[in-house]
């Protein structure tokens, strides 16, 4: 139910709450005390309106209980005006005589005129209601069917990448085992190869479990005041085997950048986009990172001169299952989304565009951090 | 090496990983004796008297944070612990309650087999009175006696929590130091909590002692653990 902030919502038919007695007894008084209000406006302007004019103050009243509350405040309101009206405006006044008789007609009218407009108001209550239970249905179906789709093409991804790794290991543990006269440049090789895949194999493991702790919400922001380049010289540090020979140039401001972050977490970031230059360009390439920092923002612009991303590609190179069309290169294409899913989870965005100069170039912002006023002093 | 010889207690309750440990530290040439639960791992320590102990965090039969907290008050074996990635936390919390270092499964043997040479450094090292005047790294030279540091033939100043910062990582090279372990030290309290104070003199450190500061070699970050002065070149 959408409308539940207001109290006509809550007393339709079928969801009408359990303890609703106390609120209808409160729709009741305050039906009453608007006839009341409308009677005592009615008595003061007696003099200076025609007294028909008057009964459409009732008719205000009434229409108002029935557009806020249920049939039974309207009814009562209704035969209330009624009594009200015969009283303080009908001739004799303040009594329940009645002069002149065709103020029964204006009697029935208005409480006609009552029930009516309590009836449509409950109809339009209850077709709201029904609509919106069905948007609700039709908008978790939807999603049901979304994360069934994200669910089978990862299980589909999964399942092959995890394979592929696998078939390499067990392959060549087997030969090893079980042919000894290999010689030593083939054992090295196959050797090597085991090593390779079980690294791809526990990436790939790492980057299933990022995404399903980014994609799940349950990122446990362990926020620090962190330097920004500390980040990137610990993914550099840690990748440079893998980088090299691609040159490196990272370039940091004389200041300190301070971003307030989860250090583990945001040192994955770099760590995806180092892998993910690893991945993406020949090794003659060059990885440039520039950071900047303004009052307000810290920003890293992180870039390579490789082939840059294919036309219209870099609008979703941070979506799951997302890969460039090069072929033969690893991972699920889930490295670009958790970077994504991480810097987003701290208040800072990440986007992708191609250089002018050929090459791709991520540019990541983040709210700069400032320091506290030294509380410890040597 | 003289710490072939030494034994090596591995507390670990997955076969398989204890399979390749036993087989790969023994032909390292150590002794290796295992445990696979905590309860297993006290008879061993009190019978084999090890000289390291490679402890997994994830055993069956309790909290080995805990089980270092209370092993620390009347020993002083290096332990080293394992812990999966994404569990810093847990390696922080097992180095503040005395265990020397960690590794991150999975890991090569390589590492591991740094790991224990230089936590049996330290346990039989060299006592302070013995330490060298001259600490060495590379392009960087420490002169504890003079209180002088020279990178690349160059004497260079530091501000006193720097250099207190750079001896503190120097005297435990090759050993990863906790910021709660820094701040004790440097700073001489025990909140423990700011480690942003020790963040920011290490970058400041970091530009007066890396050739670039920007992807330091002497000073290696462990993130969200804290720093590990890499290892000095032997002479």
């Amino acid at each position: 139910m959408s409308a539940t902030s207001d109290g006509a919502a809550l007393c339709y038919g079928n969801f009408a709450p359990m303890n609703s007695r106390v609120e209808q007894a409160r729709q009741y008084v305050a039906a009453a005390a608007l006839v009341s209000l409308v009677s005592l406006i009615a008595v003061a302007l007696r003099t200076m309106f025609p007294v028909p004019d008057l009964a459409l103050l009732y008719l205000l009243a009434v229409m108002v209980v029935a557009v806020r509350y249920p049939r039974g405040p309207a009814f009562a309101a209704s035969a209330m005006s009624v009594v009200a009206y015969d009283y303080v405006l009908v001739p004799p006044y303040f009594t329940l005589a009645v002069a002149d008789a065709r103020y029964w007609l204006t009697f029935a009218m208005m409480f006609g005129f009552g029930l009516i407009v309590s009836e449509l108001a409950t109809r339009n209550r209850r077709s709201q209601a029904v609509a919106a239970k069905l948007a609700d249905e039709a908008r978790d179906a939807k999603l049901r069917v979304h994360s069934e789709e994200i669910r089978s093409s990862l299980l589909s991804a999964v399942s092959h990448d995890l394979r592929t790794p696998l078939a390499t290991i067990t392959g060549a543990a087997t030969t090893l085992r079980d042919q000894p006269q290999l010689d030593i440049a083939t054992r090295d090789e196959l050797l090597a190869a085991v090593c390779d895949e079980a690294e791809r194999l526990e990436r790939l493991v790492g980057d299933l479990l990022d995404m399903t702790r980014v994609d799940a919400g349950g990122l446990h922001v362990r926020r620090e005041l962190v330097p920004m380049d500390e980040m990137i010289g610990s993914a550099f540090g840690r990748l440079e085997r893998k980088l090299a020979p691609r040159v490196v140039h990272v370039a940091a401001p004389p200041q300190l950048a301070l971003v307030a972050v989860d250090p583990v977490l945001f040192e994955q970031v770099f760590i995806n986009l180092i892998e993910n230059a690893i991945k993406y360009t020949p090794v003659t390439a060059t990885v440039t990172v520039t950071i900047t920092s303004t009052a307000q923002l810290v920003v890293v612009e992180f870039a390579d001169d490789g082939p840059g991303f294919a036309a219209g590609a870099e609008a979703h190179v941070f979506e799951k299952f997302f890969r460039g069309q090069h072929q033969g290169i690893g991972g699920v294409g889930l490295g670009l989304a958790i970077c994504r899913g991480i810097v987003e989870a701290h208040g800072g965005t990440i986007t992708a565009r191609n250089r002018a100069t050929g090459g791709a170039l991520f540019t990541l912002q983040m709210p700069r951090a400032h320091l506290p006023e030294m509380a410890v002093q040597p | 090496m003289t710490d072939v010889g030494a034994t090596v207690l591995m507390v670990e309750d997955e076969p398989q990983v204890r399979r390749f440990l036993r087989v790969a530290l023994g032909t390292a040439g150590y002794i290796v004796h295992e445990a696979a639960t905590l309860a297993a791992a006290q008879v061993a320590v009190r019978d084999g008297a090890p000289a390291v102990i490679l402890l997994d965090l994830g055993l069956p039969d309790g909290d080995g944070i805990a089980w270092t907290r209370q092993f620390r008050t009347h020993a002083a074996t290096p332990i080293i612990v394992i812990s999966a990635r994404g569990r810093e936390e847990d390696k922080v919390n097992a180095l503040d309650a005395g265990a020397n270092d960690y590794l991150t499964k999975p890991f090569g043997v390589r590492e591991l087999l740094a790991r224990i040479r230089v936590v049996l450094r330290q346990s039989s090292g060299p006592s302070v009175d013995v330490e060298p005047d001259v600490l060495r790294f590379d392009r960087l030279e420490i002169d504890v006696a003079k209180h002088r540091i020279v990178v690349a033939d160059a004497e260079v100043h530091l501000t006193p929590i720097e250099y207190k910062l750079l001896v503190l990582l120097a005297r435990n090279a090759g050993r990863v130091l906790t910021h709660r372990q820094i701040l004790k030290d440097v700073w001489g309290n025990a909140h423990g909590t700011e480690s942003h104070h020790v963040r920011v003199h290490l970058a400041e450190l970091r530009k007066k002692i890396e050739s670039n500061p920007a992807q330091p070699r002497l000073i290696i970050t462990e993130p969200g653990v804290g720093y590990r002065m890499k290892e000095p070149l032997k002479l």
